[in-house]
């Protein structure tokens, strides 16, 4: 969270420094919109496991309302389920194109050609995070399940 | 299996899986590949999470995060409390002035912050106690925070507003300043509503205390001096100052909807730790951690729903359905209508930003076809997404000023902000009749530069 905190604030300043610095010194921006893009996708991912913890990614919860308790539970278990087979393919596509990008040394497209390598870290290990955070509130339904 | 069919099977399954209750990002994300996998080249799901990365990568979607910082910032200050005190000292003369400065404080704090959920909470925390301690009814004084929260997103920098601008492809200077108007108008019917409110509040406790009843605190007269009207203003100012600030950077050609962003944030920052002494990191925490959950939240299911509409337009649903949609020759009207019915019912289950990201392709070619004006019609989209913010079951801003004041029943809420989707409705209403109401600013201030 702290890093994800930090990372837009990074990236508001930097974005700050690059209008005052063309108006001002008349300083040509070359390197500021791709840091700001990895600064701001880099927090994005980094947190989503932060957020997932205290069940901040918002999602239709018309049924909880109407569903008797031992079957919503149910409802809820299968929508963890689902969300980590997800999330699983994701985080395992993106380690794979992270290697890719490495070994390619991909860049941006900007005339500063930043190496890809780095925003495709933040999302490697952001969506691996939120697939262990998904697999440790799995486990802590299930344990409660056993305890009744 | 015929396109009508894939495509039907691709809404089917997303709403299915979306009810099982998996966050929207998610389930957007679960039905794109799931559709990947059995319909499309298995080489296609290699390309997943560059497409993903390629979509948010644009410096415009990224000014998102930054102005939920700045509405953060201003919103977890005082400023809401003083911004809505500084209001009433002025207004207090009107009768029913209380309430038209609730009205008046939500729009100015959501043309700084940009955010519904946050004019709800910032202004909320300050006015509802305030109007009830003043005999206003509970449910009154609920309901007009949640349309005044509203606001947010009509007036800018709006975020539905960034995300439509990208969908239709249209200038998001330009698509701003189309609803500053509306939001005005929006502002100037809820005030009247409130006034008119007022009116009848007032006369039944009159009422009630003639006939040897209680004396209602509504009956209270307040009185302002001069003195306390001008202390008022030096807080409100710098906020003031802050917003013009970052509209002149925007229009005046100074900086890009991006570094305005950047600078919106950090001003904001600035501004609350001078102002309120907010410079440690205790203070900035909580502005932080409502930044990314809210941000990393939109971000997203932003990420995902560009996924979404790849696997749409791959398997050429969305064209299709755009295509049907053309050659029934609906009239201009009759499409409009159906198409903002869509919207509605979409808006009992979703919030504002899927239901851009996910209809878009659908929507635009046939309304660009029929020769609606795409900028005009992202005005009324979004006050027709503002109308779901607040009415049942997702009704979001009803649950942010729930969680300010728990002790007003839910139904009462609800019940009392039904009037103000009403005059949302003839706001909708009068921009199909007037649509100058919306188009008239951007094309006078384009043609002027």
């Amino acid at each position: 969270m702290a890093i994800s905190a930090i990372a837009t604030g990074i990236a508001a300043c930097v974005l700050t420094w690059e209008a005052s610095a063309r108006y001002l010194f008349k300083i040509p921006s070359i390197w500021q919109d791709d840091v700001a893009v990895f600064l701001l996708v880099g927090a994005t991912f980094l947190s989503a496991a932060w957020v997932q913890a205290r069940r901040g990614h918002v999602g239709i919860q018309a049924l909880a309302a109407i569903l008797p308790p031992h079957i919503d539970r149910v409802r809820l278990a299968i929508a963890d389920f689902l969300t980590l087979l997800f999330v699983t393919f994701f985080a395992w596509k993106s380690w794979e194109l992270l290697l890719e990008a490495i070994d390619e040394g991909r860049v941006t497209y900007s005339a500063w050609g930043a190496p890809m390598w780095v925003p495709f870290t933040c999302m490697s290990v952001g969506m691996s995070l939120v697939a262990l955070q998904l697999l440790l509130q799995i486990f802590g339904v299930a344990s409660r399940w056993h305890e009744q | 299996m015929s396109t009508l069919q894939i495509g039907l099977a691709y809404a089917g399954a997303t709403f299915a899986v979306m009810f099982t209750g998996i966050p929207i990002a998610f389930a957007l994300g679960l039905v794109a590949t799931s559709f990947m996998i059995v319909y499309m080249p298995w080489a296609s799901l290699d390309t997943v999470v560059d497409n993903v990365y390629t979509e948010m990568s644009n410096i415009i979607l990224l000014t998102i995060p930054l102005f939920i910082l700045k509405g953060a910032a201003i919103g977890k200050s005082a400023a809401g409390r003083d911004l809505y005190g500084a209001m009433h000292a002025w207004l207090h003369r009107i009768p029913g002035g209380l309430g038209v400065a609730v009205v008046f404080a939500c729009g100015l704090f959501a043309a700084m912050a940009g955010s519904s959920a946050a004019t709800c909470s910032a202004i909320g925390n300050s006015a509802i106690p305030e109007m009830r301690a003043r005999g206003y009814s509970g449910g009154f004084a609920a309901g007009l925070v949640a349309a005044g929260g509203t606001l947010g997103i009509l007036l800018p920098p709006s975020i539905t507003m960034i995300l439509y601008a990208i969908a239709a492809e249209q200038s998001l200077g330009r698509l701003f300043l189309a609803g500053v108007v509306p939001g005005m108008l929006l502002v100037a019917l809820f005030a009247a509503y409130s006034m008119y409110r007022y009116r009848y509040e007032h006369r039944a406790a009159a009422a009630i205390h003639a006939a040897g009843g209680l004396r209602s605190d509504i009956l209270q007269e307040d009185s302002f001096t001069l003195a306390d009207r001008l202390r008022a203003l030096p807080r409100i100012a710098p906020f003031v100052i802050l917003l013009l600030g970052v509209m002149l950077a925007l229009y005046g050609g100074f900086a890009t909807p991006a570094e305005t962003a950047g600078l919106g944030g950090v001003l904001a920052l600035l501004l609350i730790a001078a102002i309120y002494g907010a410079w440690h990191w205790s203070d900035m925490k909580p502005i932080f951690q409502s930044t990314l959950m809210e941000a990393t939240m939109i971000m997203m299911i932003i990420g995902m729903s560009l996924l979404y509409s790849y696997v749409m337009s791959y398997l050429h649903i969305s064209q299709s359905a755009a295509e049907w949609v053309v050659a029934q020759h609906l009239s201009r009207w009759l499409l409009l209508s159906a198409v903002l019915l869509l919207v509605i019912v979409l808006g009992f289950f979703l919030p504002p930003v899927s239901i851009i990201l996910m209809t878009a392709p659908i929507i635009l070619p046939p309304l660009r076809v029929a020769g609606f004006d795409l900028i005009w019609f992202g005005v009324i989209m979004t006050i027709v997404m503002e109308m779901g913010l607040i009415h049942p079951p997702v009704g979001l801003n009803l649950y942010v000023i729930k969680g300010v004041a728990p002790d007003i029943p839910l139904g009462e809420i609800v019940w009392r902000v039904l009037p103000f989707v009403g005059l949302m409705a003839f706001a909708v209403l009068l921009l199909c009749i007037f649509p100058e109401i919306s188009t008239a600013l951007p094309t006078w201030i384009y043609a002027s530069r």
